[in-house]
């Protein structure tokens, strides 16, 4: 986490344009969040009855550890709109963009609990010398 | 029910591992929460999942608790879920994240 979901329909956003969306929305959550991008999934689905299009092209759901400030997941959703605007050109007013809260403890990544925000650093370093004790990588 | 959302590559996992992780994933869930896995099965199409920038081989598997957990007690069923999905299909520990959700509150 955090995971970003992009439901669309099949061929609105070219397989040429997912890689540099997926890399923007990657650089951006993790410039104004800190996070690492290690824990930054972004996933496109089409046509996906779990991601309601309701009228719009594109719908951008952020899926991101709680505690981050509303004016802040705005911003960030802001610039990922934007990304998507400017690679696949599809017009800003058919994006939906959101961003929700999960809270850190209720996930497990890498086989640990998740750290809060702002304790990653922390979190990496105990995660890697784990797994360079059981023979795996991050 | 216990709502199961599964969210995987396409193409990595294959039809026996998904049965197998059906079956697992809801007697999971009717022993750590009283009733079998509503299962909503999502794949990321080929050449659409990205983690850290790069393809992705990520899983994502998120259940509904029945009620609120203490932390303990969910950091123990965190590991036994992605022990069950780390064993059924042979991924990298790197490549499930696990996720149970308390029930919403209005």
């Amino acid at each position: 986490m955090p995971l970003y979901l992009c439901n669309s329909p099949k061929s609105t956003i070219s397989d040429e344009a997912k890689p540099a969306i997926a890399a923007d929305i990657t650089r951006i959550h993790c410039e104004v969040t800190g996070a690492p991008p290690a824990f930054v999934h972004v996933f496109f689905l089409e046509d996906s009855p779990f991601l309601p299009l309701e009228g719009k092209s594109v719908v951008l759901l952020g899926n991101i550890r709680a505690g981050r400030t509303d004016e802040t997941k705005a911003g960030m959703i802001e610039q990922m709109v934007q990304s998507l605007h400017k690679n696949a050109g599809i017009p800003i007013e058919d994006i939906q963009g959101t961003a929700i809260d999960t809270p850190a403890r209720w996930i497990m990544e890498g086989g640990d609990v998740f750290p809060e925000p702002g304790e990653e650093a922390a979190w990496l370093a105990a995660h890697e010398a784990k797994l360079s004790v059981s023979g795996s990588n991050i | 029910m216990t709502q199961c959302l599964c969210m995987v590559q396409q193409g990595q996992i294959s039809a026996a591992a998904e049965a197998a992780l059906r079956t697992g994933l809801s007697a999971f869930a009717q022993d750590a929460f009283g009733s079998p896995a509503e299962i909503n099965w999502i794949v990321v199409p080929e050449r659409s999942g990205f983690s850290a920038g790069e393809p992705s081989a990520a899983s994502i598997v998120s259940l509904g608790a029945n009620e609120p957990l203490e932390q303990p007690r969910r950091a123990a069923l965190l590991k036994e879920l992605c022990d069950l999905w780390i064993n059924t299909t042979g991924c990298s520990i790197n490549d499930v994240v696990g996720v149970i959700r308390d029930p919403e509150t209005s």
